[in-house]
């Protein structure tokens, strides 16, 4: 056979050995994530029926916990502010990381210095960053000072110069703050997919007399497609999970006035300050199903899946 | 084959143990014959509490040479480490509780009752502060925890700015109101205020007014003296008189009181090392909580040690939790300045007498299983009416609804 193989049988034997070793390399990693991801999953799902505290199930509860969850005013407040923080940091999001992309693919002298500086928030801990910004925007803070500089009394406005403390503008500063952090991380997205763009069609549009506007708005901005439907992915199902930075900003308690309560902070509470674990596992699964539909509907509203994975 | 008898050795080995260590709450105990290592957990709120600790623990080791104290502080939060260990059945032999969350590790079942060994083994517990020891009592009325130190709420004030104003620190709710005016004539600010309950809850206390009823069945939030209280306290925000750190742009009313935006607040002991730390020429003076139309009243923080029901050493962890609590480990541990003792019969450190002598008159920050929901709705509905979306009616409003839901709860 001279090591020629073209009878079927053997070529199914080395598909099959072919996806074995694939299915050997995954191995680990897979079972990780069959028992810590999908396995926690349904874990989840079956505490989310129980009475569920520190030393375990004590009633079998069904859809109760569902029930208080759909009727506590709290749990409103937090779904509202999350879908509130995500109908308006995303969009903000991917216009400064498709601002910061174009713009970096463009400049050839210190390109790599720009992409760093502009990736560095997404590097520093949030954490840091918030507590940075509590600086920042404090009544006696940096934003004040400059604003005072420009004429501005901050402490005539409604909140008193206290960004983050008012339940006016507490929410709106976070989306300030997060829009800046996470545009480094959507920059990188986009810059990718803007590489991958073949020079011919920019040729070809210039062969044609498209100007900059033009090529930008009729060629780049379209063939980024697939990059929009992952970075409207990614940051939608980041933004609807924020914690960290209410977290910080406002106490565990959502303060001031529950204008910093999230809907993970919510789930938090549950697990950690009420010891609800089956509560707090079916707040979980609300919050699953919730970015599973936004998923969906992003799904639809960019195309369909061939049309995102063909590009 | 020998695969298993390796097994079936070491079960026999963990058996025998088991059964050598399960000696407790027997009428024979004799502190002498215990022996072994026992784990202790909690927080450390700064280096200087760790050396302070040490220090007891030290004579801990001199008292009782055959019992091996595992200290292992907890870094980060601490109530969620604990709940991990809860849930694994693999507690720390004795740990902190804080008094906040004590009804819900009560109510969960998780903590050791010690009514029975304290009787057994006549350890005193009539020397504690009542508004201390009583935070970790039970629905059932057994006691779940020692009180290992405890903290008033107190006010500090800075006499400088006050004499240059010639005012006089307030020692009255009517005081404070024309004491605010006085300092605002200056373009003073008087008070850095706290919006939240565990501050406002004690002039509560001093106008009458209570969270809940004395059974803890009920909420009391209705009754005579709670709005007044409330109505006084953000009337002196309205009027200018007092701001939140927030507003102050500070973290808490201890960095106002340093950085001289205010020159009168309402806080604990831990304000002392923070200016000795932070502001070290920055003057300022204790003094009670001025009385409200009941008299006077204040704030109980504590955190207890406690043993976990499942807990592995209970007699070495029992001789432990007694030291610690007791008049010697408890003389050891606040010499240093670190803590306030919760025993009376160990004095105070000296410039601390005034939040020593506060417990007398002090209610305990602790309250029912799932309290911190009612905290929350509290906080925010006050700083909702702060910021002109409510007042008194609304927060006694929004409280009760929460009070009421955690009370009927199963």
């Amino acid at each position: 056979m001279l090591g020629i193989r073209l009878g079927r049988g053997s070529l199914g034997t080395e598909r099959a050995q072919e996806a074995l070793a694939g299915y050997a390399f995954i191995a680990i990693p897979l079972a990780l994530f069959m028992i810590f991801n999908i396995g926690s999953l349904f874990y989840s799902l079956y505490i989310s029926f129980w009475r569920w505290e520190i030393l375990g199930p004590t009633d079998f509860l069904g859809l109760r916990n569902y029930q208080f969850i759909l009727r506590d005013e709290i749990f409103h407040t937090a779904v509202k502010n999350s879908v509130y923080y995500t109908v308006i940091v995303v969009p903000i999001q991917m216009a400064l990381g498709l601002t910061l992309a174009v713009t970096v693919n463009q400049i050839w002298r210190g390109r790599s210095f720009f992409r760093a500086a502009f990736y560095f928030p997404a590097i520093a801990s949030s954490a840091a960053i918030t507590v940075l910004f509590i600086y920042i925007l404090a009544p006696d803070g940096l934003l004040n000072h400059l604003l005072e500089l420009i004429g501005v009394v901050p402490l005539s406005f409604h909140n008193r110069g206290n960004w983050l403390g008012h339940s006016d503008t507490a929410l709106n500063s976070v989306i300030g703050l997060n829009a800046w952090t996470t545009s480094g991380t959507m920059m990188l997205y986009y810059l990718g997919s803007l590489q991958a763009i073949p020079s011919e069609v920019y040729e070809a549009a210039k062969v044609d007399g498209a100007g900059g506007w033009t090529t930008f708005r009729r060629i780049t901005f379209p063939l980024l497609a697939p990059a929009h439907y992952l970075v409207a992915v990614v940051s939608v199902i980041g933004a609807l999970q924020l914690f960290d930075q209410a977290y910080i900003a406002g106490g565990a308690d959502g303060n001031p006035n529950y204008a910093l309560m999230t809907i993970v902070l919510y789930l938090y509470n549950a697990t950690f300050r009420q010891f609800e674990f089956g509560y707090a596992a079916a707040v979980g699964i609300v919050l699953f199903i919730i970015i599973f539909t936004a998923t969906l509907i992003q799904r639809r509203f960019f195309g369909s899946s061939d049309w995102a994975s063909s590009r | 084959m020998r695969r298993w008898l390796l097994v079936a050795a070491s079960l026999a080995l963990v058996v025998a143990q088991a059964c050598g260590g399960s000696s407790s709450s027997g009428g024979n105990f004799d502190p002498a014959t215990v022996s072994g290592t026992v784990s202790l957990s909690g927080w450390q709120a700064s280096p200087e509490e760790g050396a302070a600790l040490k220090t007891v623990l030290d004579g801990f080791k001199a008292k009782y040479p055959k019992i091996t104290v595992d200290y292992q502080p907890v870094a980060g939060d601490y109530a969620a480490a604990m709940v991990a260990k809860f849930s694994a059945h693999q507690p720390p032999d004795v740990f902190y509780v804080n008094a906040e969350v004590a009804p819900d590790w009560i109510k969960q079942g998780v903590l050791h009752s010690l009514d029975d060994w304290a009787g057994s083994r006549s350890f005193d517990t009539s020397q504690f502060f009542p508004g201390y020891l009583n935070a970790f009592k039970g629905a059932d009325g057994k006691t779940y925890g020692y009180p290992k130190d405890g903290n008033t709420l107190a006010m500090a004030y800075n006499p400088d700015i006050l004499s240059a104003a010639g005012v006089q620190p307030p020692t009255t709710f009517d005081e404070m109101t024309s004491v605010g005016a006085a300092l605002k004539a200056k373009g003073i600010t008087a008070y850095s205020l706290s919006s939240t309950l565990d501050r406002v809850l004690a002039f509560i206390y001093a106008d009458g007014g209570n969270l809940l009823s004395a059974d803890k069945k009920s909420s009391a939030i209705d009754k005579p003296g709670f709005k007044e209280a409330l109505n006084f306290y953000l009337n002196l925000f309205k009027m200018g008189y007092a701001k939140t750190p927030s507003d102050f742009g500070v973290d808490w009313s201890g960095k106002a009181l340093g950085e001289k935006k205010a020159p009168i607040i309402f806080e604990g002991g831990w304000l002392d090392s923070y200016m000795h730390g932070t502001f070290p020429n920055v003057n300022y003076k204790w003094m009670e909580m001025p009385k409200g139309t009941a008299g006077k009243a204040t704030l109980a923080f504590t955190v207890s040690y406690s043993i976990g029901k499942d807990s592995a050493h209970m007699d070495a962890a029992w001789l432990l939790l007694t030291y610690l609590t007791g008049k010697d480990g408890m003389k050891i541990w606040t010499q240093g300045g670190v803590a306030l003792p919760s025993r009376k019969d160990v004095a105070a450190p000296a410039g601390k007498e005034v939040l020593v002598s506060s417990a007398a008159f002090a209610h305990p920050w602790s309250f029912i299983p799932g309290f911190s929901k009612v905290l929350d709705a509290f906080n925010n509905a006050f700083t909702g009416a702060l910021q002109g979306n409510g007042n008194a009616d609304t927060i006694i409003a929004k409280t009760k609804q929460t009070l009421d839901a955690q009370l009927n709860q199963p």
